[in-house]
């Protein structure tokens, strides 16, 4: 009994920070920009498959991780300075522009990469041995980055002066460009930031499942929620426990009414949450 | 200021020009549809009822996204759900009334309420713009993900079977619509009823607090109309149409599975109702009718290349026609371009 709760617990855990890395792209640009990018499914898979391509091209897993986040990071500085940067003050514009973007890219991965599942060979098949529970070594792996990359942002957020930057942008643009602030510009890092969390997610999650042109899909409507559950702008804590609540307990839920029902009361749930906490359960009404 | 209101007043008549010109457009298309069994047969009468009801699905979401600005992409929900329904009737007959009439009151009534309750719940919080979309993409993935786990109801992922609709008058027995030609004008007239009674609506004062609401929802809320509740009855009526429309393709088809109410389905609804023209019924219809029907005939020859096509077209639509399709056809005919 106390070995199952604790591996539930671990499982949970583990799931926590993989949704959290899946959400943190979207969470930066949803936050601190104020754009819902439909297309971070679509970035989440072309990191996937830059992934697969470059280790089944010989390249070792990490350079290859990295060097797939930086591609993304150059498609989402081309939506963003073609696209984007013309429709900021238009949420229902971007909303279906990157929705487009993704109908687009979904389609040239098909065409180029084909619709065949892909599988990238997991770089740490093992596992650890705590002795009470035993944790797949990859996973944890990740997890340890993903709560790494959230450390970061919180660092760069609230101690360099970059970060105070970009939180003037957030309280109040037009006085911060009236300071001096270039928004135009801060906007196309925090975009292109954001697309290469989700080209990172996208690589580092590719070893766990079978890739396909709609991975990202699983995770794109997730990642709302979880944004949205954990309250927008509040991109760090938010995030964490958005992920908690979507993923935790989606893990409790499977343990009494399957992986599939599990999914739809958490989405129900949400629901509920988004209706009685608009701005997130962090925050006081 | 002036120049404000006069802007109005030029955009109101333009409008009624665009409403009457479409009005009279429609009629000509509906008389070339009823016409249409007439002079050809085989696959195509078959297939237009099927392309038909993508568009009154189509201007479902048109009715919404279009004049009360609330963009929806679960209306693929509503659609399986109407599909499911009357499968479902069909199959549970009990023999005391036609399970036909029922199952359509019932897809009515279900998507009616669906979409009250949904409304209802979130409209009445404030919840809106973005947000709104988010839920019904969830809405939609709710509906597929249930009837996948229901599989002893719906079949799962196999799907589930319905049967044609029968019609019978008083004590006779019923009849069957097996013959493309019976399913296709039985079709025929329900479209031209949603179409016929949405353009009324939109033309009533209900539709100007709608397109007020699309506008500017604070002031309209400030005038004193309670917007929640015209938002909720918009979204009601939009998934009553959305579900009976389900249920007649669903007894066309004779096949409904999952996917029906998936995310990929609801979203192609956006891209038709796009690139036809969000605020034309019209347009939406006919957009629905031929990007589905080009969707049929190109997928056979160059799917990917087509699917990236339209992608372009959606982000070209929205980068510069606002309008689509209907707009376009504005233009062309001499009217200004509408770019608002």
């Amino acid at each position: 009994m106390m070995s199952t709760t604790l591996s539930v617990l671990a499982d949970s855990t583990l799931i926590t920070f993989v949704f959290a890395l899946a959400a943190i792209g979207l969470a930066v640009v949803f936050g601190l920009v104020g754009v819902i990018n439909m297309g971070h499914g679509a970035m989440l898979t072309l990191g996937a498959y830059f992934t697969w391509y470059a280790t089944t091209s010989g390249v070792p897993f990490v350079p290859a991780v990295l060097a797939s986040a930086t591609s993304v990071a150059v498609v989402g500085l081309v939506l963003e300075h073609f696209l984007i940067r013309h429709f900021y003050d238009r949420p229902f514009e971007t909303l279906l522009l990157t929705w487009g973007f993704f109908l687009i890219t979904t389609e040239l991965i098909k065409i180029v990469f084909g619709t065949d599942l892909r599988t990238v060979t997991n770089p740490l098949p093992g596992a650890f041995d705590l002795s009470v529970v035993t944790l797949p070594a990859y996973e944890t792996i990740v997890a340890a980055i993903s709560l790494g990359i959230l450390l970061v942002l919180a660092l760069v957020l609230f101690k360099t002066s970059t970060g105070i930057k970009i939180r003037a942008l957030v309280q109040n643009p037009e006085v911060a460009s009236l300071l001096g602030l270039n928004v135009g510009l801060a906007y196309k890092n925090v975009f292109v930031l954001g697309s290469f969390l989700a080209g990172l997610a996208g690589a580092l999650i590719s070893p766990m499942l079978s890739v396909d042109p709609y991975i990202g899909n699983i995770y794109l409507v997730r990642s709302f929620f979880v944004v949205i559950v954990g309250g927008i702008g509040q991109v760090l804590g938010g995030t964490l426990v958005g992920s908690f609540i979507i993923g935790g307990s989606e893990t409790f839920f499977a343990l009494f009414a399957g992986q599939v029902l599990a999914q739809t009361i958490v989405f129900v749930l949400a629901i509920v949450v988004l209706r009685f906490r608009p701005s997130g359960v962090l925050r006081p009404r | 200021m002036t120049r404000k209101a006069s802007s109005v007043s030029a955009e109101t008549v333009r409008g009624q020009i665009l409403l009457r010109t479409e009005t009279g457009l429609a009629v000509l298309v509906f008389i070339a549809l009823a016409v249409l069994p007439l002079l050809i047969s085989g696959y195509t009468i078959y297939i237009v009822p099927q392309y038909l009801l993508y568009g009154v699905l189509a201007m479902s979401l048109s009715l919404l996204w279009g004049f009360a600005g609330i963009l929806s992409f679960g209306q693929a929900a509503f659609f399986a759900l109407g599909a499911y329904v009357i499968g479902l009737a069909e199959q549970a007959d009990p023999g005391l009334v036609n399970p036909t009439y029922v199952a359509l009151l019932a897809s009515l009534l279900l998507g009616a309420s669906v979409a009250a309750f949904t409304g209802y719940f979130l409209f009445s919080a404030g919840v809106r713009d973005v947000y709104f979309v988010l839920v019904t993409l969830a809405l939609s993935i709710i509906v597929e993900q249930v009837t996948i786990s229901q599989s002893q109801i719906t079949g799962g992922y196999n799907g589930m079977f319905v049967p044609r609709i029968s019609l019978s008058f008083g004590t006779e027995t019923a009849v069957v619509l097996s013959s493309d030609t019976a399913i296709y004008y039985f079709v025929l007239p329900v479209v031209i009823g949603v179409y016929a009674l949405l353009s009324w609506l939109i033309r009533r004062p209900f539709g100007k607090v709608l397109v007020g609401i699309r506008e500017n929802e604070d002031r309209v809320l400030s005038l004193g109309f309670n917007t929640s509740f015209y938002k909720t009855a918009a979204f009601s009526l939009s998934g009553a149409v959305a579900c009976l429309a389900g249920a007649l393709y669903g007894t066309h088809a004779g096949f409904v599975s999952p996917s029906l109410a998936g995310v990929s389905f609801s979203t192609q609804v956006v891209v038709w109702v796009a690139i036809g023209g969000r605020e034309s019924l019209l347009g939406s219809l006919l957009g629905a009718v031929v990007v589905s029907a080009l969707s049929t005939y190109l997928s056979a020859i160059i799917p990917d290349y087509w699917q990236l096509a339209l992608g372009v077209v959606f982000v070209a639509v929205l980068i510069a026609f606002k309008g689509g399709a209907a707009s376009a056809f504005d233009y062309a005919f001499g009217r200004r371009f509408r770019r608002d």
